[in-house]
């Protein structure tokens, strides 16, 4: 009975260009007026499997039914035309056009046969919107209007084009509550009109609360359709936060000292009036690794961005060692003796098209060892990328060489290199070992104990389960903005309670949380 | 890629441009060669570009043309400077034009001084050549500081400025300066010893400001290579965010780079009207700033490559110039060849199809040397 | 002595149609974001080829088309290779400037001695008043005292250029492709989503602009001065770009701007004519460019901080 289905895709796999096996023989089927739900942690392949069914991506392998048909999505385009339609989390939208323009940018109405039909536009715009009671502000412009109308419209955009399946890539992440609800009561009209819904996200209660089945991801692969009454939250959580390879760290306990970064009631609302920090307080000691666990988005980078100063907070304080931090511009955070572990290597890290040796000099170039009078000293620059592309090990035929032309793993270990060995007090650690290979990966978790044990600060950031259990002394979970708890050693922490703090079904009291300030 | 292929790219890719440009060349000098027959103009167009490719160094009789040569070298100078300048300016994405007005102000203020300043000896050249360099490098303050502050475009403001300094310039010399005695607009003559010696003394200017030249390539590449400040402004060309975040001070490299650059360019302004001429007469901007710009690009921003980019294209202009005096082929030819090859060597995506392949048959020869040495290391 | 004659006023819009041609093509570029800054050299050519194509056919439109097509054609061999090949979009303008300074010099010495058997370095020489293009009595407003000697009287072009505000608004605002640009040149991931081809959006929006600054051209060399001549438009294409982003990118607001540059410059003419140095008042424009670039950074800097005040209430 293929009919029942609106979406069959059989034996996905998809190999990027470089290597990289995103889908690995998924299965993903999905009812005819249903919600579906796709989970899975950050980079389980929920992204490149929706890419696919929307024409963005060729499939490496298997085949794609749409309502029984085999297709072939070569493009949006074709998928818009099979009736399939997405909401993007980073909205398509044209920002200085009203909202009616935006509906039918790349199908406008005309009158006598060269202008647009402006009033036909708001029609069509006002009209969809009844029907599907998407309330948005059709002569709006959508510069001006708050992010949930955004997402209407950008919904009611697909319905125009005739979409009878939805693809929702977390389409929560950037609503209010309120926003959220309303968001929720609106789908659940479009499933009782005959919509089918694809559902991705990480929050558990709105999985729980909206969708009738469910899709697990994890590292590639399905973990199996569920119908959705029929989980726990629990079962949920054990199939999603998983670990597949434990990469074992042998670390001494801590024996942390004097407290080096101090942050008390720091909060940050966004350019769009949304609240991403409420009250975050926490204390990294001398000689411990404090790490943040959670799902991406729920502050985290935030966070970093107000520690290394490319954000003013509005309101709370930061410190290193006694001295406030906030306002200062990077050379002095660096002058403290803070590093930073960029999380966009690529954006900050490096200098591409430079050479290894001058994307490790970057923060010390103006240092007195590295210059005689006017001119550098390039025996001791030379000396100095030798002895860190030794001592980090990164594979190249000499400092000279592009840093660009590496590896990834390779690239991560040249500004590790940098930010470890200018004799820091601090280290914001943000995912050190993303998307980089496993010989890498233990490298620097390797290194990121053992500078902690040698007295640096050491704070974690990363939304990989398995590196934050291993390598945190103590760890926190953010979740929503929030500290939602502290965990003072992570000896006996299992996935499923880490996982029912990080969707929100759990959080710890306030006076718990508190004990993370080591007051 | 490996450095053998890299090489080898770089090369194919030059050697493809300027084919294209010489094609193009070739093709505007046969459609402006005279002769009534295809066989009649094609001679003549063979024989126009013989003139510009072959005589500007080889005489009719295929001797060496010394003379030529020397107007070759000499004509290096003041592209040398604004291409210097260019260099540093454009290696940290700063589209500063303004080398143009830069070197017609350099030569100005130079004149002034070694006109009017009473200073002894040889040293009245270092004050002069400095003055011409410091008043182009405090202008271009105005376009730097408004980028770095403010991010208004550089490269509007630095246009208007080269039309403000001809305007203000000529002004002065009708107003002010000019020696009135005179049929034309030119100034009095600069003290003897104000006038830069030539290194060959036979009517081609071929001054000791080449050598200068060469110098102060050697110090610009020492400078952008060996310094932390040159350091710092190749990699905000590459990366502006990345020395944002190593802690390096943006808006000052922003300011310096174009400063420096107005020094060079003012600098060459100054050399030029010291080597070559006895009094001031610029009425017009020089072109040289243009000029310079080219040089910069076909040098890819390296200093140490501007001697050689520069010889080339005053290779080219004297070549077209002896066309056109020899040949009737209007010497401007030089502006379309040298903005197509221009076009061509700036062209990201130029021959990428090439570069593709070769990035292939690098990656495979590498897999292949690792199986190679893996077997050994097996045994 | 009266500064503000009627002639005056009159002069101003003579003055700035070149300057308010090049200024709807920097609108249009950028509203589609392609900053072009090889206007200037778009304009030298198309003035150089309208004047010749003028007095070849003896018909001042045929010069004006021909103008037109060239400034179209040049504008998409600027796309070809900012596109298609990847130049940088500011070197390709700088190349095309280039190539409308010296080039345009050169082409003229080999057409004319081709065609005329000896070589000119201008074609002044060769446009006469019948290759002008005519100037416009209108009738009813002629006859108004003051206004009609202000307003009547204008080159078509001078007509042309002011109902092309109008219709370069009505393009961006009213029609299919300009609703199309202004996507591609704010969000092109959001237009190509919705199956428009960015790339075809693109070369139309800087083939427009090359056909707009060709008709600046054709002014230039068949009306303003009479005949081409080197370096001609002076400065003109870039003063367009500053006029652009005065006006804050829109046509209305551009072309006040365009109107400034052309009182600054009518200003100056006046100032000289009574015994100033014109190399004094001759970089006016360019100054208040500067100026005006400033003003408006300023302006705009306090509109976003206020922006951003106002989110986080």
């Amino acid at each position: 009975m293929s009919e029942e289905y609106a979406i069959q895709m059989k034996g996905i796999t998809k190999v990027y260009p470089n290597g990289t096996v995103a889908n690995q023989d998924v299965n993903f089927n999905v009812r005819k007026g249903e919600i579906h739900a796709l989970m899975g942690e950050n980079g389980a392949g929920k992204s490149t499997l929706m890419k696919m069914l929307f024409g963005l991506e060729q499939p490496t392998e298997g085949e794609i039914l749409v309502n029984g048909e085999s297709v072939k999505l070569s493009s949006p385009t074709v998928a818009i035309s099979k009736g399939i339609g997405m909401v993007h989390q980073h909205f398509m939208l044209v920002p200085s056009l009203t909202v009616a323009e935006n509906m039918v940018l790349g199908m406008v109405p005309t009158r006598s046969g060269a202008l647009i039909d402006y009033d036909k536009a708001v029609k069509i715009t006002e009209e969809y919107s009844k029907r599907f009671n998407l309330k948005v502000d059709a002569n709006a412009k959508v510069m001006d209007i708050p992010v949930g109308m955004k997402q209407k419209v950008e919904i009611l955009k697909a319905l125009v084009r005739g979409a009878k399946i939805l693809i929702l890539d977390e389409p929560t992440a950037v609503l209010t509550s309120q926003e959220t609800a309303e968001l929720f009561t609106e789908l659940k009209s479009l499933k009782t009109q005959g919509y089918t819904l694809i559902f991705i996200s990480h929050k558990l209660n709105e999985i729980m609360e909206i969708t009738d089945r469910m899709t697990i991801l994890r590292g590639g692969r399905s973990m199996g359709v569920h119908e959705t009454k029929n989980v726990t939250p629990q079962e949920i959580s054990r199939l999603m936060v998983g670990r597949d390879v434990v990469l074992k760290v042998d670390k001494d306990k801590a024996e942390p000292g004097a407290t080096v970064l101090k942050v008390r009631d720091l909060e940050f609302v966004n350019e769009w009036g949304k609240k991403m920090l409420d009250k975050v307080s926490l204390s990294v000691r001398k000689g411990e690794i404090l790490g943040i666990a959670g799902v991406e988005g729920n502050g985290q980078k935030e966070l970093v961005d107000m520690l290394f100063g490319f954000e003013t907070p509005n309101a709370g304080t930061i410190t290193v060692n006694g001295v406030s931090t906030i306002g200062m511009n990077q050379r002095e955070l660096r002058e403290h003796h803070i590093s930073l572990v960029p999380e966009d290597r690529m954006l900050y890290g490096i200098a591409a098209t430079a050479s290894i040796e001058e994307n490790m000099i970057s923060d010390r170039a103006s240092d007195k060892r590295f210059n005689k009078g006017p001119l550098f000293n390039m025996a001791a620059i030379h000396e100095e990328s030798k002895r860190l592309v030794k001592d980090y090990t990164v594979l190249c035929k000499s400092a000279q060489q592009q840093v660009g032309s590496l590896s990834g793993g390779n690239i991560q270990k040249v500004v590790v290199a940098r930010e470890f060995s200018n004799d820091p007090v601090l280290i914001i650690a943000d995912q050190p070992t993303r998307g980089i290979d496993v010989g890498a990966t233990e490298f620097i978790r390797k290194k990121l104990v053992e500078l902690s044990r040698s007295g640096i600060a050491v704070l974690l950031i990363s939304a990989d389960l398995n590196e934050v259990m291993e390598l945190s002394d103590s760890l926190i979970i953010m979740c929503g903005g929030q500290i939602a708890a502290y965990f003072e050693d992570t000896e006996n922490l299992t996935d499923d309670l880490m996982g029912r703090y990080m969707l929100g079904i759990e959080h710890q009291s306030p006076e718990e949380i508190r004990r993370v300030c080591h007051e | 890629m490996s450095k053998k292929n890299s090489l080898k790219f770089s090369v194919v890719r030059a050697l493809a441009a300027l084919g294209i440009a010489l094609l193009l060349a070739f093709i505007l000098i046969f459609v402006s060669a005279e002769g009534g027959s295809f066989g009649a103009k094609m001679s003549n167009s063979l024989a126009a570009l013989q003139q510009m490719l072959l005589r500007p160094i080889l005489k009719k009789s295929g001797k060496f043309a010394a003379k030529n040569f020397c107007d070759i070298l000499a004509g290096m100078i003041p592209i040398m400077f604004t291409g210097l300048a260019t260099c540093i300016m454009f290696a940290a994405n700063q589209f500063n034009l303004g080398a143009e007005g830069g070197i017609m102000l350099g030569a100005f203020v130079t004149a002034l001084v070694a006109i009017y300043a009473p200073i002894p000896g040889p040293l009245l050249i270092v004050v002069a050549i400095l003055a011409g360099g410091l008043a182009v490098a405090v202008v271009m303050l105005i376009p730097s500081v408004l980028k770095a502050k403010l991010g208004v475009s550089e490269m509007v403001n630095s246009l208007m400025l080269n039309y403000v300094i001809m305007y203000i310039l000529n002004f002065l010399m009708n107003s002010y300066l000019a020696d009135r005695s005179k049929g034309i607009t030119q100034t009095y003559a600069f003290r003897e010893n104000a006038i830069l010696p030539q290194i060959i003394d036979n009517g081609s200017r071929f001054s000791w400001g080449w050598a200068i030249g060469i110098l102060v390539t050697i110090l610009c590449w020492f400078f952008m290579y060996r310094t932390r400040w040159g350091y710092g402004i190749r990699m905000t060309g590459i990366n502006q965010p990345f020395v944002m975040y190593s802690g390096m001070n943006v808006p000052l490299i922003i300011i310096l780079c174009q400063v420096i650059g107005g020094f060079l360019a003012g600098m060459g302004g100054g050399i030029e009207m010291l080597g070559r001429y006895q009094y001031y007469n610029w009425s017009a901007l020089p072109g040289y700033g243009w000029t310079g710009i080219t040089v910069a690009i076909l040098a890819g921003n390296n200093p140490i490559f501007v001697p050689l980019a520069a010889f080339f294209m005053s290779y080219l202009t004297k070549g077209c110039s002896l066309m056109s005096m020899n040949a009737n082929v209007p010497a401007q030819l030089i502006d379309i060849i040298q903005a197509v090859i221009f076009l061509f060597f700036a062209a990201q995506q130029f021959l990428s199809g090439y570069r593709q392949k070769l990035v292939i048959r690098s990656a495979q020869e590498e897999l292949a040397a690792k199986a190679a040495s893996g077997e050994r290391s097996d045994k | 002595m009266n500064i503000f004659t009627t002639a005056f006023f009159f002069s101003i819009f003579r003055i700035a149609t070149p300057i308010l041609f090049a200024t709807l093509a920097a609108v249009i570029g950028e509203k589609g974001g392609v900053s072009n800054i090889g206007l200037e050299g778009i304009m030298m050519m198309s003035a150089l080829f309208g004047s010749l194509t003028a007095y070849w056919t003896g018909q001042w439109w045929i010069g004006v088309l021909a103008a037109m097509v060239v400034g179209c054609a040049e504008a998409l061999l600027m796309g070809f290779f900012a596109f298609k090949l990847k130049t940088d979009i500011i070197l390709t303008g700088t190349a095309v400037n280039m190539i409308g300074s010296g080039g345009t010099l050169f082409l003229v010495k080999v057409i004319t001695q081709a065609t005329e058997g000896q070589s000119y370095a201008s074609t002044t020489g060769l446009i006469t008043k019948i290759h002008q293009i005519p100037s416009l009595n209108i009738p009813l407003i002629k006859d108004i005292p003051v206004i009609g000697k202000v307003i009547s009287g204008h080159s078509i072009l001078t007509y042309l250029a002011f109902i092309l505000v109008w219709l370069t608004a009505v393009l961006l605002y009213k029609t299919p492709l300009g609703l199309n640009i202004r996507s591609v040149g704010e969000n092109p991931n959001a237009a190509s989503s919705v199956g428009v081809s960015v790339n075809k959006i693109r070369y139309i929006t800087i083939g427009i602009g090359g056909i707009l600054a060709g008709l600046g051209g054709a002014y230039m060399s068949m009306y303003y001065a009479m005949g081409w001549s080197l370096d001609m438009v002076a400065g003109r294409g870039f003063i367009a770009l500053a006029a652009q982003s005065m006006g804050g990118g829109e046509p209305l607001g551009s072309m006040f701007a365009a109107l400034i540059f052309g009182f600054a410059q009518a200003l100056g003419i006046k100032v000289s004519s009574t015994g100033v140095d014109s190399n004094l008042v001759a970089p006016i424009p360019y100054i208040v460019t500067i100026l005006a670039l400033i003003v408006f950074a300023l302006l705009q800097r306090r509109n976003e901080k206020k922006r951003h005040d106002n989110a986080l209430q």
